[in-house]
Parts: C-alpha cells; sequence; structure tokens
C-alpha cells in the first residue's frame, strides 16, 4: 500500500520551507557580499522543485504491506530500507494529525516497540482512512498474534462492526471509525469544566527558561530601561528598592506569562480527550489543532499513579497517569504521558484507575512519627542555609545591600507544618494485587504498581537514615518515568520492616508470576487482564516453571 | 554470602588515586598562578588519597553478593548501605567486562541489565575472570530457566 498522493506536495513543501528559511538567512547576511534578493528567489524556487521532485521519488518507493505475522515497510529513495515489525511486538500505533494535515487529509503514524523511546516507524502522512486502516488492522492482527501465541489456536477473526455508535463527535471518517468497535467502552471523557480547570492550574515552566534564553543575549536592549541609580537619585529613591521593584515585577510577569502559555497550551492539548478501552488496551484521542489518538496494551501498563495537592484535594480533583514501558506517548513533544488524564473528579479518578489495573483502595503504614523531627531538621538546615547565603550575598555585592536577606526567616513558622505533611502523606501499603506507595509534601503522589511489573527490589539506608533506624524501599519498575528516579518508593519505615517488606515483595512478584504463568498455560486467553481475581497472593511454590508449555519458550525469542 | 576478591581494593585504591591527582594537579596549578604555598594543594591530595583508601577498605568489607534459588542479592555501600533484590526472572542479559585497571591485577566485573530504570546500576567487580564468566553463564542459565515470560 502506498502513501497519500498529497503527502508529496505537503511533503516537499515542508522540506522546502525548511530550506527557504535558510537561504532567506544567507540572504540577509549575504546581501553585503552581493547576494541579489532575485538569486534568493531563484534558490527557493529551485529548492521547491528539487524537494518535489525527491519527494515524489520518495512517494513513488515508499511501500507498506500487512503480511500474516509481520508489518513491512520498504523505504528509501537512495538508501533502501526494509523493516518487518512482528505484530506482538507493537506497543502502540498513535496517529496525529495538525491543522494543515487535516485540510488536506492526511494523518502521520508513529509505531512504536519496546525498548527505548524513540519511534519505530513513522509514516509521514497516508489518507486519514487509511490511518484508521492501519490502526485497526495491527490490533486486529496483533490481538490474533497474542492469542495464537497463548493458546496455540488460531484467533476466531472477530468481524469488524459497522454501526456508528451515535458518536456526535465524530468530526471526520477517521474519528468514527475509531468508535466502530462494538466492544470498545468509553471510559473517560473531559468536561468543559475540568479542561477549564486543566488550563487554570498548568503552568509552563519552559516558558521562563525560553524567555530567560532569549534575553540574556540581548542585555543592552533591556539595559536602557533600567534606569541609571544617579537618575533615580535624584527622585529621592532608594535605588536599590526601584531594583529590586524592578525584579519582582519581572518575576511576577514571567510567572503569569508562563502561566497564560501553559494554559493556552494545556486546553490545546486535551480539547476533546477521551479515553475508551477495549478488552486488550486503552485507547486515547486528544487535541484541538492536532489531533492525537493512540493505543496503549493493558498489557504493557507498568504503573498508575494519581496525583492531587492541597488545592485540588479541597476542590475535590486530582490527575492520573498511566506509565507504560520505556516509552509514554507523546515523548516526542515532552508533554509526558498522554494517557493522563488532567484534572477530574477525585471520584471519578478513583473510579477510573480502578478500571484500569484493578486496585482496591486502603489504608497506608506509615513511617515511625519520630521521623518528623527529621525532616523538620532537614527544613530548618536549609532555611538556615538559604539565609545564611542571602545575608553574605548582601554583604558582599554592594548593590544587593537593602536585600531583605532575613525574608527565609518566616519559613521557620511553616516547617512544622511542612514536616508534618511530609510525614503524613508518606506511606506504603501491599495490597492484593499491587505494591502501593504515597509520597510528597505539596504534590501527594500516590503510586500503584502490580507485583509482576517489579524489577528490581532495592532497599538502602544513608548514613542518616541508619541513624534514625530507617530505610527506604525502592520498587524498580520498566516505567518511562522511572527513568527520572521516580519509582515506587516507601521512604523512611522502619529498619526490620524494610528487610520483611523487600522479602515480602519478591516473595509476591514470585507468587504473581507463578499465577498468570499459570493462567495462561490453562487458556483463559480472553478477558480483560486487569481485573485479575486476587488470589495472586497464594503460596504457590517459586519457580516452579514444569507448568511451562513451548510457546511461553518461544515467546522469549 | 560471596565476598569480592581482595585484591578489588588495589582497583578502586588506584581509582581515587587517579582522582586526587587530578584535583591535586588543578590545585596546584591554581597555587602556582596565585603564588601560594604548594603545602595546601599537597595536603589536599593526601587527604584525598587517604580518604579513598578508607573508602575501598569500607567497601570492600561491606560488598556481599549471592545467587539465590530465585533472586540475585547483592549488598553493599558505605555512606549509603544499599540491597538489591533481582529476580531472575527479569534479567535481560549478562555482561562481563574488564576495565584497564581491573586488568592490571586480573581481575573482571558481571554487569546484569533488566528491563528496570536502575537496571545498569547492578554490576558485581572483583571477580576473577573465570568467576566472571562462571557467574554470567550461571545467571544466564537461571535466567532462563526461570522463564522470563515478557520480562518487562
Amino acid at each position: 500500500m502506498k502513501l497519500a498522493p498529497l503527502s508529496v506536495p505537503y511533503r516537499a513543501l515542508q522540506k522546502a520551507g525548511r530550506l527557504a528559511i535558510t537561504l532567506v538567512f544567507l540572504g540577509s547576511v549575504g546581501t553585503g557580499v552581493g547576494f541579489g534578493g532575485a538569486l534568493v528567489a531563484a534558490g527557493i524556487g529551485g529548492a521547491i522543485a528539487l524537494a518535489l521532485i525527491y519527494e515524489f521519488a520518495y512517494y513513488r518507493r515508499y511501500e507498506y504491506t500487512f503480511t500474516d505475522d509481520t508489518f513491512d515497510i520498504e523505504s528509501g529513495v537512495l538508501n533502501r530500507r526494509e523493516r518487518e515489525i512482528p505484530y506482538g511486538r507493537v506497543q502502540n500505533v498513535d496517529i496525529s494529525r495538525n491543522v494543515i494535515q487535516r485540510l488536506l487529509g492526511l494523518s502521520a503514524i508513529n509505531l512504536e516497540t519496546a525498548g527505548g523511546g524513540s519511534t519505530e516507524a513513522a509514516i509521514r502522512y497516508v489518507t486519514a482512512d487509511a490511518a484508521a486502516t492501519i490502526q485497526d488492522e495491527i490490533r486486529r492482527r496483533k490481538r490474533g498474534d497474542d492469542q495464537r501465541r497463548r493458546t496455540g489456536t488460531e484467533p476466531t477473526d472477530d468481524t469488524e462492526g459497522d454501526t456508528a455508535d451515535g458518536d456526535s463527535e465524530a468530526t471526520d471518517s477517521a474519528a468514527t471509525r475509531e468508535f466502530d468497535d462494538p466492544d470498545e467502552e468509553l471510559l473517560f471523557e473531559i468536561s468543559p469544566s475540568e479542561l477549564a480547570l486543566a488550563g487554570i492550574l498548568s503552568f509552563d515552566p519552559r516558558v521562563p527558561g525560553l524567555l530567560f534564553a532569549l534575553f540574556t543575549g540581548s542585555i543592552p536592549f533591556v539595559s536602557p530601561v533600567v534606569p541609571e541609580p544617579a537618575a533615580v537619585a535624584t527622585t529621592g529613591l532608594n535605588p536599590t528598592l526601584v531594583l529590586f521593584v524592578m525584579g519582582v515585577v519581572l518575576l511576577v510577569g514571567l510567572v503569569v506569562l508562563s502561566w497564560v502559555v501553559g494554559a493556552i497550551s494545556a486546553v490545546v492539548n486535551y480539547w476533546g480527550f477521551r479515553l475508551t478501552r477495549s478488552e486488550t488496551e486503552l485507547r486515547y484521542e486528544r487535541g484541538l489543532l492536532q489531533r492525537y489518538s493512540g493505543t496503549i496494551p493493558f498489557e504493557k501498563i507498568q504503573t498508575v499513579t494519581i496525583s492531587d495537592n492541597p488545592l485540588k484535594r479541597r476542590a475535590g480533583y486530582a490527575t492520573l497517569a498511566v506509565e507504560t514501558a520505556g516509552y509514554a506517548p507523546g515523548q516526542a513533544n515532552d508533554r509526558g504521558s498522554e494517557a493522563a488524564v488532567p484534572i477530574a473528579g477525585h471520584d471519578r479518578i478513583r473510579r477510573l484507575a480502578a478500571e484500569i489495573d484493578g486496585c482496591e483502595t486502603g489504608t497506608f503504614d506509615r513511617p515511625p512519627k519520630r521521623i518528623r523531627r527529621r525532616y523538620l531538621a532537614r527544613y530548618l538546615i536549609a532555611l538556615a542555609g538559604l539565609t545564611g547565603l542571602l545575608y553574605a550575598g548582601s554583604v558582599v555585592i554592594d548593590a544587593a545591600a537593602g536585600l531583605p536577606w532575613y525574608l527565609p526567616v518566616v519559613g521557620v513558622l511553616l516547617a512544622p507544618i511542612a514536616a508534618h505533611y511530609k510525614w503524613l502523606h508518606r506511606g506504603y501499603r501491599l495490597g492484593a494485587n499491587h505494591f502501593v506507595t504515597r509520597n510528597g509534601v505539596w504534590n501527594r503522589e500516590t503510586k500503584r504498581v502490580p507485583y509482576h511489573r517489579l524489577q528490581t527490589v532495592i532497599d538502602s539506608r544513608t548514613l542518616f537514615q541508619r541513624r534514625w533506624r530507617v530505610a527506604t524501599v525502592i520498587g524498580d519498575t520498566a516505567g518511562s518515568l522511572s527513568l527520572l528516579g521516580n519509582d515506587a518508593a516507601a521512604v523512611d519505615i522502619e529498619s526490620d520492616d524494610a528487610v520483611s517488606l523487600r522479602t515480602e515483595l519478591r516473595d509476591r512478584l514470585q507468587a504473581s508470576l507463578a499465577d498468570r504463568r499459570r493462567q495462561r498455560t490453562v487458556g483463559s486467553a480472553a478477558g480483560p487482564p486487569v481485573a485479575e481475581p486476587s488470589t495472586a497472593v497464594s503460596d504457590e511454590s517459586v519457580g516452579d516453571d514444569t507448568d511451562i508449555t513451548p510457546d511461553n519458550n518461544a515467546e522469549n525469542s | 554470602m560471596n565476598a569480592l576478591n581482595p585484591r578489588i581494593r588495589i582497583v578502586w585504591v588506584l581509582r581515587s588515586l587517579v582522582g586526587a591527582l587530578i584535583l591535586g594537579g588543578a590545585a596546584a596549578g591554581v597555587a602556582v598562578f596565585r603564588s601560594v604555598s604548594l603545602a595546601i594543594p599537597a595536603g589536599l591530595t593526601a587527604l584525598f588519597v587517604v580518604l579513598g583508601v578508607v573508602h575501598a577498605i569500607l567497601r570492600y568489607r561491606n560488598w556481599r553478593y549471592v545467587v539465590n534459588d530465585d533472586a540475585l542479592y547483592l549488598e553493599r555501600g558505605v555512606l549509603t548501605q544499599v540491597r538489591t533484590e533481582v529476580p531472575l526472572v527479569r534479567i535481560q542479559h549478562v555482561d562481563s567486562r574488564r576495565s584497564a585497571f581491573e586488568r592490571l591485577v586480573g581481575l573482571a566485573s558481571t554487569v546484569v541489565y533488566t528491563a528496570g530504570s536502575r537496571g545498569a546500576d547492578v554490576t558485581i567487580p572483583g571477580l576473577t575472570p573465570d568467576d566472571a564468566s562462571d557467574l554470567r553463564e550461571r545467571l544466564k542459565g537461571l535466567a532462563i530457566d526461570a522463564d522470563g515470560e515478557d520480562a518487562v
């Protein structure tokens, strides 16, 4: 099968556009050297022509096919590349379309496989219908593949239902097709008020950095605005104070700007966010200008994280994120996991999370109370350090002489509260099928890791922790966010508890794996893998692998 | 519980020596530039060397590892003591490697990789080359036996 014909001019213009920018830049630099405007125009024209020829060749030589067990792509004009991607290895099929692509009826497809965060295959621009077909077809064949591997039988070829289930939001044929699947169930749909809240609560921390990078290069540009100390002195104001006030104004401006940008991007990103589930996977769809849709197989879900902060708690809201192995959809545009529900009512989040991973709620085991003194000491030391630094700064640097260096001391009043909340929010629980941890003073995160997703279990104690006779137990997973050291961790629990927790986690991992293996061999391939019966924690002999069929071994190859 | 080969201390001491010499060299450069007495950089280097030696000795004393029925268990660390449990089912692949210093004293390391984010952290240093490849083969065999289903 071929790409969409319209992808030729689109890709060519994309490529020529980049070239043109370079040329214009060269032209503007080079006018002095003798490059004329006509030459630049000719260059741009030539670039477009060249790009068109190249892209036409690219289109001619690009071919994708569905074989029985692989998805094959042959591509390349000068360097030929042939890829065979086994259906079973495909993690996600993401479709995205920006405004122009939607006008032209084009879709970009990203195929993700496990292993690394990079995209395995990026199909640049097929028609919207073809994109939906690819997504459906891969999903169908993948399901068949999984069933065959599990049971060793041919899958029952489920026919695609053609009844559009009254999806009023479907704006084009691609969107309607996505909800054709009769066994697809709507889990979550963002409401306008939730979308508005998500916008209000978004703060884009990248904006200050970007502005900083932009403006440090143009200090001479800014300095005329900053009044000369001598000039200020004539008005009878304290020059330091003026500088300080200006700094504060600038900072507030930055914060407001970041907030506005964050709000707009959140609304644009999560517009029309909906999450559906089918038998084997979650599917999300979102975006105003650029539509994203993608799938997350339940088999690949590593952890489910619910987070909130005091403001959200007061208003009864929370945030949910779903992590898959080594890849969070949309890493490319740094928005993090897109199966994340930005904000929704606390109860809805709770129900949705339970729907996804089947974990029950319960109470947490907290660290010992004495640890609050440690947290308090830590906060006080940090405050003392900050105050000392500011004081030293105000003494050494003349311009900062009037700086209120004693300001952080106010924090002393807040430190005991923060220490208490740090302790209060910390905790862990051993659920029927999940290791659940909770952490965070302000932003409280509850992480739920199914036992069978645990990788290594680490128990560590620093010098200070040893003095307080506490330890930290970390349950490492293959989740993508844990690359940032964001693992499920039971922090500062009693040393003895840590040792027993570590062995307990290991045993439950083994038991849960043995249980899953048994279920597979029994052949219960059907049924949602999420809500597994909570019999996982049995005293089943560990390391018992006599009941493995050759099929299971074949899976590792 | 197995201890490491005592010669690993030499490797660690050599490594900290290199670090100390680089730092000492930089400090000496500054001292010459600022025309301060060279006693300060010399003292600093000596301090780093002593710290390095003490750290190497303690580190060796705290290092333990054992291959259990279903997991590889490690205990290590001087200031922060870490105990790691690597289930054999989770092992993706096993390397053995030898750095220049390790070759100098005839030692090798075994590195165990898992799909987890901290996978590459699991390095067992201070093995004789034969022990390292034995351990590698053994872990590989156990990992295959344990049947990693989807090791993710």
